[in-house]
């Protein structure tokens, strides 16, 4: 590590940067809070929104829609494979599914924000097959700004998670699927 | 080599050139949609342009306070000066571990500043692990284009690629069937993958944290394997608050591809508990350029691409016809600053029609930089000499009534007796390689304008209410 570096680096800066700018300050634009543009949005982007009354349905929905999955992972019920930060990588790359609470859905994009204490190890978010977020209706905002708004702090780790991953490398043709979780459900309650 | 030369390349096939420009002009109208979207979408605009120009107004400032929060957060910083010594940290934390296999994800810097050969060079296996990325790596070739790496190739490029790397079946030119032989091949990799490289969009100076945007999952795929996470930076990707995301993260997809967002918007502040996290701080040329105010701006860029999606003539040409990292509008006042007398051509590959300014979503002057860097190149020699006098004999002659009369007398009679070899003799007239000249007129204007009928010397006044 060159500490020359660093002092010619942040030197340098000093002398060429322009006279002090103000910082703006950004409004919240409001928009639009509704689980119906929530599930439109995220429509759009490969993902899908299945609506239960309460958590007491989230394992009958999850038997319905994943009648094949073997190798489940979730801190929300008794599921087949426990994990934790510690969990071997082969372990990890064998979940079919993982069942995550998340905390904050973003209307206008279809985002949800997946902080890592929530998700039981890091990668496990990207190696499961299918991913499914958990998520209390009451939490979803209209834009990015209500979002960074809300949250207290990122944590050693979080993201964004907005529909399954994907590619358009080849000729621009959209292929669901990419490296990371094959498919994305939001269950809101 | 200039920029026409190699466009001219690029253009000897015209079926792929339209296919080229179509899918580009297919991806800036689903920017178009997505920037329609959004009713504040011009003042998210105007925001981003503001929080980077104050930025850039206090980087030093920002910088130490990032590097102090990165490092109360456990993160090891690294300051580089240029490229040689972003390869040599990099080597460095790579050998302390052991470490041979190493897993990338997507970073211009990184293609910036060469890192790749360096490190095979070293006996270092790097895997670039973002599709495109995988496939022009294969193909040694390299991106051209900072989003869409390989949209310079047709799938029954990519099936062939594939068919003698990852031995797919001959001919097999399927997206989806591609798509899922490369998931295979590099879930592989993933998992064998002891340090992760991958790039930064945005530097939080508040909380030392980066964020890492990608649509298929391969940063967080790779960091999260791997134990040792290498993050490298530019020093202008750093933004003051966690809050400002908001604006950032609004515009930078729909710029790019038209998404409303990316589908992994990922914040990396801490490593996990017995894992490593290294952030590279990198100036190579920044803070030169930062120096130069008609060309400041260009620091404020976020790397969408949506400049290069709206160029007619990055659309006609291709990325590999500029020859630098970052092609385009802003690579052609970017690369300049690194190399002038390299890249002299680039910001003459331009009509100066002004899009690319007007989809930028940090509000870059991109193409009155591009006329500014012509300025500066002329006053240091740096363009060609048939240009160059071409220009100024142009000059003399439209800046007189009388030599301009009577140029245009001359070349009406030239162009009706000369024959069309000579007038249009690419030697002679580069201008008529692609073109053809009208058909010249007996008279011009003036002289026709001359012998009508004179007006009344004075105008009847107006009347004037009382």
């Amino acid at each position: 590590m060159s500490t020359a570096s660093r002092d010619r680096i942040l030197d340098a800066a000093r002398a060429n940067k322009p006279a002090e700018l103000p910082l703006p300050t950004v409004p919240d634009f409001g928009g639009e809070a509704t689980i119906e543009r929530f599930t439109t949005v995220l429509a759009g982007i490969g993902g899908t929104v299945v609506r239960m009354s309460g958590l007491a349905e989230l394992v009958p929905t999850l038997q319905q829609l994943f009648p094949e999955a073997r190798a489940t992972a979730s801190p929300l019920f008794a599921a087949s494979v426990p994990i934790n930060a510690q969990t071997p990588t082969g372990i990890l790359a064998a979940i079919d599914l993982a069942v995550l609470p998340g905390e904050i859905g973003v209307a206008e994009n279809g985002a949800v924000w997946l902080p890592e204490a929530n998700m039981m190890n890091r990668a496990l978010p990207t190696i499961t097959q299918h991913l499914a977020l958990v998520l209390d209706q009451r939490r979803i905002v209209a834009t990015m700004h209500q979002a960074y708004a809300q949250l207290p702090n990122t944590g050693g780790y979080g993201k964004f998670v907005a529909g399954p991953s994907k590619t358009a490398d080849i000729e621009q043709s959209l292929v669901i699927g990419a490296h990371g979780a094959r498919s994305l459900v939001v269950l809101l309650y | 080599m200039s920029h026409a030369i190699r466009a001219d390349k690029f253009l000897l096939d015209a079926d792929r050139t339209t296919w080229h420009d179509e899918t580009l002009w297919f991806v800036r109208e689903k920017r178009d949609r997505a920037a329609y979207g959004v009713p504040e979408f011009q003042e998210l605009r105007e925001l981003a342009s503001g929080i980077k120009n104050h930025t850039l107004s206090r980087l030093d400032l920002y910088l130490q306070e990032f590097e102090a929060a990165a490092q109360a957060n456990g993160v090891h910083v690294h300051w580089a000066a240029d490229a040689a010594e972003h390869n040599a940290i990099i080597l460095d934390i790579i050998q302390q571990q052991g470490a041979t296999r190493i897993v990338k994800s997507k970073s211009m810097l990184t293609e910036e500043c060469h890192l790749n050969p360096y490190l095979i060079k070293h006996g270092i296996e790097v895997v670039d692990t973002d599709l495109g990325e995988r496939i022009i790596q294969f193909r040694d070739e390299p991106p051209s284009h900072i989003v869409l790496p390989a949209i310079h190739l047709k799938k029954e490029d990519v099936g062939d690629t594939f068919h003698t790397h990852l031995g797919t079946e001959k001919g097999e030119s399927d997206p989806q069937r591609l798509t899922e032989a490369a998931r295979q091949h590099l879930r592989g990799k993933f998992i064998a993958g002891e340090v992760a490289i991958s790039g930064v969009n945005f530097a939080i100076a508040e909380t030392g944290g980066v964020v890492v945007c990608t649509n298929e999952g391969n940063a967080d795929l790779g960091v999260n394997l791997a134990a040792v996470h290498i993050a490298c930076m530019g020093i202008e990707k750093i933004i003051p608050r966690l809050t400002d995301l908001g604006v950032f993260t609004r515009l930078l997809a729909r710029s790019a591809t038209g998404q409303p967002v990316t589908t992994y918007t990922s914040h990396f502040t801490k490593p996990v508990a017995g894992k490593e996290m290294h952030i590279v701080i990198v100036d190579n040329g920044r803070t030169q350029q930062l120096g130069r105010p008609d060309f400041r701006a260009s620091l404020k860029c976020i790397r969408c691409g949506a400049c290069m999606n709206t160029c007619p003539v990055y659309r006609r040409s291709g990325g590999h016809s500029y020859d630098f990292t970052v092609p385009g509008p802003i690579g052609a006042i970017l690369s300049p600053n690194i190399d002038m007398k390299k890249h002299a051509s680039l910001p003459f590959a331009s009509t100066l029609c002004g899009s690319c300014t007007d989809v930028c979503p940090v509000k870059i002057d991109i193409h009155t930089q591009l006329y500014k860097w012509r300025q500066v190149l002329g006053e240091a020699n740096e363009i060609p000499a048939a240009k160059k006098w071409s220009m100024k004999f142009m000059g003399r002659v439209l800046a007189s009534t009388r030599v301009y009369g009577l140029g245009g007398q001359f070349a009406r009679k030239a162009l009706r007796l000369l024959p069309h070899g000579l007038t249009h003799a690419p030697s002679m007239n580069a201008w008529a390689v692609a073109r053809e000249l009208p058909e010249a007129p007996r008279q011009s204007f003036r002289e026709w304008y001359a012998k009508q009928p004179q007006p009344a010397t004075q105008l009847p006044n107006p009347k004037v209410p009382a």
